[in-house]
């Protein structure tokens, strides 16, 4: 039985394994055809990396919103449904972790747990509000869960730029003010950025590997998400599955914003989140990861580490650290065959069904 | 005798299962050679082989006496070999002589020559007397124009040995009379013909001759006229079939009833035309019919699945008309669905947790909300040992299961919650022997023990033998009720086709 369960875990290691080596080969051959030392480049960049308790510091730090936001993704993956929107709930988590921790009275850690809550329950409301279109009115979740991006970012941008927006200081700037010192996230290292959120992702990797397994709601879920027809059959009801699948999905996205503004920038400021693209990277790690909640947490630490290690290959080679995101993007090409199968395959059986 | 094809000493080791045990088969031309064996006897394995889809251990195949290497499906094709698999494998969205040219399509300059495949189709169909219309996209025709539609497939690539797997385990009764007279067709025409099968009432009527197998190994060779259906299915089984034993059924107070249900389907036409029926404790109320005259949709509408437009469902003297489906099942039904594979479980998930839906909240299997496991397990357990589920461990895929196994499963997950109402549809659809046997004692001591049984089937043999009363639909409405002693296959048939109204 054991024995079986290990075979298993090792085939469902076998195909991303195999996208992350062709990655590699792939990026190889790009060092190699812009003229740099592929062993070099690759040393560079595993130094760039984990060279130093700095730099792996950095990493660590950049994998943490991309777990979480990954995390969501691989909920409602898991339950059989597309969210798309981990940017937008990871933004309008991280304004209202903000202004929580700013505007809310009391002592420091009140702030910091309200604000933990109020970054994780804007993330579900936002989350849920689009699975509540799709039961209600049809609308599809791969579009507005897409275009709700928009909204919530353009929203964000608007408060941190209006209303809240900081007037001290560099007025330049679209964002809020800082929030109080112990209102924060501790810090982790005295010489990186690492932070505590770094626990909070270890708690939901392991929380939404409980779920999934020793939960009612979690099998449920599961077997939803597995078969639809089998968890209709069973009883289930689609607009119940939905809800949870998209809200806890949306928790998991608000809580990388509110980690990111309580541990890293104290403050919300505009385009931060989306620009490093943590939400869709986080999406990457996901579908890499098949949606095994710890395999995203490895392949969140895994694009991090590729983007940290270029940059010390574009410090220290004449290798462009562009080469990082071929590899990425190799990566992830590779592995939504997988899921683009996985997709037709299953409109088709709700079409036949 | 002219050999068309002849495999020798066939040996095939999985690991260290042995599947086939120096088998040997042949096959003349203007031959129909049913291959005959409960599932897992080694049958597909060997056909696999000659399609060059699995390699044997040892042994050698002979294509008209001289000896061949078969290492892929392109050499079985090249050699003649045409095989018709139990999933079709076509494209839905592209028409019948698309489908059936698809890999040789006739070309004009570079360019697909759509006349031409439609006549070659034709012609095709005209040779063999497969009534086909090359323009019909396949995503329109019912399952048994797509069989012949691979038929065709089959033919047109030049095949003279014909190989096909369970062919009649996806067809409706009138779908497989069409079939077998295809297949007789053919072989007048001079074509070999292999078909597996677990039907022995079919292999009586269309094979010359017969090879039965059990575990891996040959247990008889025979031919048709010689031998009969109890024969083959000791040589298959090994042992004699009990036939159904049913002590006379004594029908208690109604448990299921439906009040002239009514469903409008596309185009004004009703699915269900006013349907009534009820089902007493400690009966089995069979159902039969062509598949598609609203026997899924009343399936659906009983269980929840599809809200009706008028009529109204009562389970034991409550009104669940407007429940929903875990409502119903709470409320004391339960119910085998037609497809175990598409419905009935999750193939991925294991073994355990598809044994469960439905159950895992009940106060057992779980505590505020969280699963506890070695409940379930040790519960999960006793049934797989009571419905004799052969499954490598709890934890093994559900899709690991052989089709007997998986719908066992089912049965135990339906039947262990004491559901006073059972709902079978094609209990017994694509298992083997063994399994079949199984479920039909295992449905009818459920109804001696007072449950009431719900059986809709397209297979009359089976409403035949386990039904206490026996409704017949067609077009959406029953078109009799009959006794066991009454109905026979040749009265319940006239019903199934629309004839006269009895009773």
């Amino acid at each position: 039985m054991a024995d079986q369960r290990l075979k298993r875990a090792l085939e469902a290691l076998l195909h991303p394994l195999a996208a992350i080596v062709l990655g590699l080969a792939v990026g190889a051959l790009a060092i190699w055809a812009v003229g740099g030392s592929v062993a070099d480049t690759y040393t560079q960049m595993w130094n760039g990396a984990f060279g130093s308790a700095y730099f792996a510091g950095e990493t660590l730090t950049r994998a943490i919103p991309v777990a979480l936001a990954g995390l969501g993704v691989a909920v409602a993956f898991r339950s059989g449904f597309f969210n798309l929107g981990g940017e937008g709930q990871m933004v309008l988590g991280a304004m209202a972790t903000a202004l929580t921790a700013l505007y809310l009275p009391g002592p420091g850690w009140l702030k910091l747990l309200a604000g933990l809550f109020a970054g994780a329950a804007a993330g579900a409301l936002w989350s849920w509000f689009a699975g509540w279109l799709e039961v209600r009115f049809g609308i599809q979740l791969v579009i507005s869960t897409l275009l709700f991006n928009y909204i919530a970012d353009l929203f964000a941008s608007y408060l941190a730029g209006g209303p809240f927006k900081d007037q001290t200081g560099q007025g330049a700037l679209n964002q809020t003010p800082m929030i109080e010192p112990s209102a924060r996230l501790p810090k982790l290292s005295a010489t990186s950025d690492l932070h505590a959120g770094l626990f909070v992702v270890l708690a939901a990797v392991v929380a939404v590997w409980l779920w999934f397994r020793f939960t009612a709601l979690g099998y449920e879920l599961r077997m939803y998400g597995s078969n639809r027809a089998f968890g209709q059959y069973g009883g289930l009801r689609e607009s119940r599955m939905m809800a949870w699948a998209m809200a806890v999905s949306g928790v998991l996205a608000g809580l990388a914003g509110a980690v990111m503004v309580l541990g890293f920038q104290y403050r919300f400021i505009d385009n931060s989140l989306t620009d490093p693209q943590y939400a869709w990277v986080g999406l990457m790690a996901a579908l890499l990861a098949n949606a095994n909640p710890f395999g995203v947490a490895v392949a969140s630490l895994l694009f991090a580490a590729l983007q940290t290690g270029g940059m010390g290959v574009e410090l220290n080679t004449n290798v462009p650290m562009q080469i990082s995101s071929i590899i990425q993007y190799v990566v992830v090409l590779l592995v939504s065959v997988k899921v683009g199968h996985w997709w037709v395959r299953r409109r088709r059986r709700q079409t036949q069904a | 005798m002219n050999k068309l094809l002849e495999m020798r000493n066939i040996t095939k080791w999985y690991g260290d299962h042995l599947a086939n045990d120096r088998v040997d088969f042949d096959l003349a031309a203007g031959e129909v050679h049913a291959l005959v064996g409960e599932n897992g006897a080694g049958k597909t394995t060997l056909m696999k082989i000659l399609y060059g889809m699995e390699r044997a251990t040892s042994g050698e195949i002979a294509i008209r006496g001289e000896v061949v290497r078969i290492h892929s499906p392109a050499d079985a094709i090249r050699h003649g070999i045409g095989m018709v698999h139990q999933h079709f494998m076509l494209f839905p969205p592209f028409t019948v002589a698309e489908n059936v040219v698809a890999g040789r399509e006739p070309s004009r300059q570079g360019w697909f020559d759509r006349r031409r495949a439609e006549a070659d189709v034709r012609d095709l169909c005209r040779r063999y007397r497969l009534e086909l219309d090359p323009r019909r996209r396949v995503a329109d025709c019912p399952v048994g124009i797509r069989q012949r539609v691979e038929i065709a497939k089959v033919l047109y690539r030049g095949a003279d040995i014909i190989v096909l797997d369970e062919p009649t385990a996806v067809l409706t009764p009138l779908e497989v009379r069409d079939l077998l007279a295809t297949v007789r067709h053919l072989a007048e025409q001079g074509k070999g013909i292999v078909i597996i099968t677990h039907k022995l009432h079919e292999v009586m009527e269309v094979a010359d001759r017969v090879t039965a197998m059990r575990q891996g190994r040959v247990t008889g060779r025979l031919l048709a006229r010689d031998t009969n259906v109890e024969e083959l299915s000791r040589l298959m089984v090994g042992r004699e079939l009990a036939s159904v034993v049913r002590p006379p059924a004594r029908p208690g107070p109604v448990v299921l009833a439906a009040d002239s249900l009514f469903l409008l389907g596309e185009g004004g036409k009703p699915k269900l035309n006013h349907v009534s029926l009820a089902v007493h404790r400690g009966e089995i109320v069979g159902i039969a019919g062509v598949s598609g005259n609203g026997q899924s949709e009343l399936l659906r509408a009983l269980t929840g699945d599809l809200p009706v437009d008028g009529g109204r469902i009562s389970l034991l003297g409550r009104d669940i008309t407007h429940l929903s489906v875990r409502e119903r099942r709470l409320a004391g039904m339960a119910y085998i669905p037609e497809d175990r594979q598409h419905t009935g479980s999750a193939g991925v998930e294991s073994v355990r947790d598809n044994a469960i839906l439905g159950h895992h909240r009940r106060p057992e299997f779980q505590r505020c909300g969280w699963l506890r496991g070695r409940r379930i397990d040790r519960e999960v357990e006793s049934w797989v040992r009571r419905f004799g589920v052969r499954t490598p461990s709890l934890q093994a895929p559900a899709h690991s299961l052989s089709g007997g196994n998986l719908q066992k499963l089912v049965f135990a997950r339906e039947l262990a919650a004491g559901a006073p109402l059972l709902i079978a549809a094609e209990p017994t659809r694509g298992v083997d022997v063994g399994a079949m046997e199984f479920i039909h004692s295992e449905l009818v001591k459920y109804r001696n023990e007072g449950g009431a049984v719900l059986l809709v089937s397209s297979d009359l043999n089976e409403v035949l033998a386990l039904s206490d009363r026996i409704l017949v639909m067609y077009d959406g409405a029953f078109t009799g009720e009959l006794s066991p002693e009454e109905a026979d296959e040749e009265r319940v048939s006239l019903l199934m086709v629309g004839g006269v109204r009895s009773g």
